[in-house]
């Protein structure tokens, strides 16, 4: 059995604020996109909703921003060039096919390096590209009025709720993928754990397997 | 003064009659009291040419006490007379409250109303109905600075009312819509369901029959009382431009109309920037930062559909789920191939 503390109390915290955020925004926002529908909010609920969840939001994606640049963990998101696209081709090939015929694992969890590969970029490009060109948009939204009326030749306000509503379905799929790939770890539930208790625990049999192949 | 306006006007009875003065009056007597209006009118800088500043201190109160005198009687509801020759009852009452509000309401009566109406009876050959808004303004521009008359004169000019040969419309103007002792503009500021409200109660006062719910007019726009709450008549019934005035007064006939959801529901919202210019600078002075940004209207039910993105996006993601779930299962059979594995090795392991 081997046991590596992962995940600060910090960033469990605005791990899981940060998820019950997406899963408002995503109600309220489907509300409103669709409103009319019986099962969802109403409009005039659904707008302060959202308009509040999307600005909590923005702090707490400034505060894993910050997060991220004063303790050790912004670390995990410093992409390591060398051997990029060999990792990525494995752990791709592990998804794809070595996952089925119980092959180990091709990543090997450390203090240093939590995140695979494929979990790595992905994080990145959600994080640093998807959030804030969403929080930017629901922002311009809040303010349009501000904006010139036009942009591109087209209505403002028109590509402001494209680019919001094609981000928001973005965020959807990553949600999605990301609440599965959770159960990949050693156990269904070893990912969903560290991320709950901040110990990442794996049994010693995987551990000599992947020491095997190190 | 007040000694002409000894007749009761509530006891008055019979059909109106507009002689000037009774015969026996004497014409020295009319001499005399020129006289004293003249006096008394020097005091006071509303009687006169030149007077059209806006009323300082001293002047509104000479306002207000003119007000008050003529309403001695015109503040009374009650107070209307039949028209003898079209039998039409003509209302005479002015509402002191809604006066008070009115963009008119600082000015003194004979500002409008002048010469002659301080005596009672009232001269005959006086009408009021001559007086102008455009005439008036644009001869004392100096009275706003963020109205430009001239330009109201000739969007009013090409409008349905001002064009259309219907008999109904025949004397059709400003006054039609606006009252000039209760009419109060629209400022920044006001909440827009107020504006809204107001503006539309205007022309429904006319086109009431639209209020009948069997009605088929407008059946083409769903939550037909919804919309009607929400935006005003004007703003689909005058041109779409990018003027930055909040009123057009080029209402169009009924096939120019405009009929394009899209145009508020999309797009930038064309129609609605007009009616929104009221709201914006409003509100960050007045709300804080985040209350306006949480009490937001900018969005419109309907702004973000798009037909193709949402169909992409809902197969995508369904077909994500589906390799998902597919990609579950094999995990799921490739486990259980490892635990016969296991038991496999097991048991050979207890044999050897
Ligand atoms: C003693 C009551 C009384 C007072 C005070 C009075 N009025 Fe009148 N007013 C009447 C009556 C009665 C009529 C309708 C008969 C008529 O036109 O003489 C009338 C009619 C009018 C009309 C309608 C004329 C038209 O177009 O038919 C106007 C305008 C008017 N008054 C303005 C004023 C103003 C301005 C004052 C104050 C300076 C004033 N009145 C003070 C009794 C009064
Ligand atoms: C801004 C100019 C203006 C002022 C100020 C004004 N009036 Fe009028 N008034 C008019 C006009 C214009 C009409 C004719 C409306 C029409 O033709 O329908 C009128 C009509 C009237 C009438 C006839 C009935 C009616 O409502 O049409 C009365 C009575 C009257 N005014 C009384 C007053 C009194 C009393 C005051 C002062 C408290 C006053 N007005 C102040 C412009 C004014
Ligand atoms: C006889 C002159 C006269 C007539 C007729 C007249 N007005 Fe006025 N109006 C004035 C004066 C004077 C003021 C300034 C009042 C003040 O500042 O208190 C004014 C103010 C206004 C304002 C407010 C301006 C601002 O900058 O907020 C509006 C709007 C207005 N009038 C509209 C009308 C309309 C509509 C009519 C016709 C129904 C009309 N006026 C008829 C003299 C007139
Ligand atoms: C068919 C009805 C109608 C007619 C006729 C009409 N108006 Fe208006 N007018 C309106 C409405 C509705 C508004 C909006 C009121 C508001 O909320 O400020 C308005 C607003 C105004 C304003 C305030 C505009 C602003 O930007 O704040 C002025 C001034 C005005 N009208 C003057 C006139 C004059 C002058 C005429 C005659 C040439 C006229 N109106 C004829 C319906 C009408
Ligand atoms: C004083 C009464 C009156 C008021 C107020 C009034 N209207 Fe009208 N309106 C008429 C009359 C009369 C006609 C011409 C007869 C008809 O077509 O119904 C007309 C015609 C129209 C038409 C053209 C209908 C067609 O068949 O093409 C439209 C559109 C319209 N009005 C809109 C408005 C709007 C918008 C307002 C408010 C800003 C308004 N009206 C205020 C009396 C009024
Ligand atoms: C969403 C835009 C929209 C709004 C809001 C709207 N209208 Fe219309 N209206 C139209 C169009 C488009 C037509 C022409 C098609 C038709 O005949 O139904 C029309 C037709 C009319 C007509 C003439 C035909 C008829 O049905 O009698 C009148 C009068 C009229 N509107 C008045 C009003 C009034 C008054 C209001 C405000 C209470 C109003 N409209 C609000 C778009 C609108
Ligand atoms: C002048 C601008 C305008 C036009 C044109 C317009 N709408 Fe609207 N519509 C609005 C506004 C503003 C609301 C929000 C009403 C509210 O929340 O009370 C709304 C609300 C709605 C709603 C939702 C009502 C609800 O239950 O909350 C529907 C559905 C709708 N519009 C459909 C349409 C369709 C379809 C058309 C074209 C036939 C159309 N609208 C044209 C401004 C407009």
């Amino acid at each position: 059995m081997s046991a590596l503390y992962l995940y600060p109390v910090w960033l469990r915290l605005w791990h899981w604020l940060n998820a019950l955020l997406f899963v408002v925004l995503i109600l309220t926002g489907a509300s409103m996109h669709f409103s009319g529908t019986s099962w969802l909010l109403p409009f005039d609920t659904a707008v302060p909703i959202h308009n509040t969840a999307g600005i909590l939001l923005t702090i707490s994606w400034i505060s894993f921003v910050i997060g991220n640049l004063v303790t050790p963990n912004g670390r995990h998101y410093h992409v390591r060039f060398r051997g990029l696209f060999k990792r990525l081709f494995a752990q791709m090939t592990y998804y794809g096919y070595g996952i089925f015929h119980n092959a180990p694992h091709p990543f090997h969890v450390t203090e240093n390096e939590k995140l695979n590969t494929l979990q790595q970029l992905s994080y990145i490009g959600v994080m640093y590209g998807l959030m804030p060109l969403l929080i930017i948009s629901g922002w311009s939204f809040l303010y349009s009025v501000y904006l010139p009326e036009t942009l591109f030749g087209l209505g403002t306000l028109w590509v402001i709720a494209m680019a919001h509503l094609t981000l928001a379905y973005f965020l959807v799929l990553f949600l999605i993928v990301h609440m599965y790939i959770i159960t990949t770890g050693e156990t269904l539930i070893t990912n969903l754990r560290a991320m709950l208790t901040g110990w990442h625990r794996e049994s010693d049999h995987d551990n000599c397997a992947n020491a095997a192949r190190d | 003064m007040n000694k002409h306006y000894a007749l009761n006007p509530g006891t008055r009875s019979g059909p109106r009659t507009r002689e000037v003065w009774p015969p026996w009056v004497p014409h020295w007597t009319l001499v005399l009291m020129l006289a004293v209006v003249l006096m008394l009118g020097l005091g006071s800088p509303l009687v006169g040419l030149g007077a059209w500043v806006v009323p300082g201190p001293d002047t509104a109160a000479v306002a207000a006490a003119e007000q008050h005198d003529c309403l001695r009687c015109h503040g009374m509801a009650t107070m209307a007379y039949r028209d003898p020759e079209t039998g039409e009852l003509v209302n005479l009452s002015l509402d002191k409250n809604e006066l008070a509000y009115s963009v008119h309401g600082k000015l003194a009566c004979s500002q409008c109303h002048e010469g002659g109406y301080d005596q009672y009876p009232h001269p005959a050959e006086l009408s009021a109905a001559e007086l102008n808004c455009v005439g008036c303004h644009e001869d004392h521009p100096e009275n706003t600075d963020r109205l430009d008359f001239s330009v109201i004169s000739q969007e009013y000019k090409k409008s349905v009312h001002a064009t259309s040969d219907d008999p109904e419309a025949a004397d059709f103007n400003c006054h039609s819509c606006h009252d000039p002792h209760v009419f109060r503009a629209s400022l920044l500021g006001r909440k827009i369901p107020d504006i809204v409200a107001y503006d539309n109660q205007i022309c429904l006062s006319c086109h009431e029959k639209l209020r009948d719910p069997l009605s088929s007019s407008h059946a083409w726009l769903p939550n037909r009382d919804k919309h009607w709450a929400a935006v005003r008549c004007l703003d689909c019934h005058t041109t779409l431009n990018d003027s930055d005035r909040p009123v057009s007064h080029e209402i169009l006939s009924a096939e120019q109309s405009q009929v394009n959801c899209v145009n508020c529901h999309s797009q930038g919202q064309g129609l609605l920037a007009r009616l929104y210019q009221y709201r914006s600078r409003e509100d960050i002075e007045k709300q804080g930062f985040f209350t306006k940004a949480v009490y937001n209207q900018a969005y419109v039910v309907g702004m973000s559909r798009n037909p193709l993105i949402d169909w992409l996006a809902l197969i995508i993601i369904g077909l994500t789920v589906l390799v998902l779930a597919g990609h579950g299962y094999g995990r799921y059979r490739a486990y259980q191939s490892l635990r016969e594995q296991q038991a496999g090795t097991a048991t050979e392991g207890d044999k050897s």
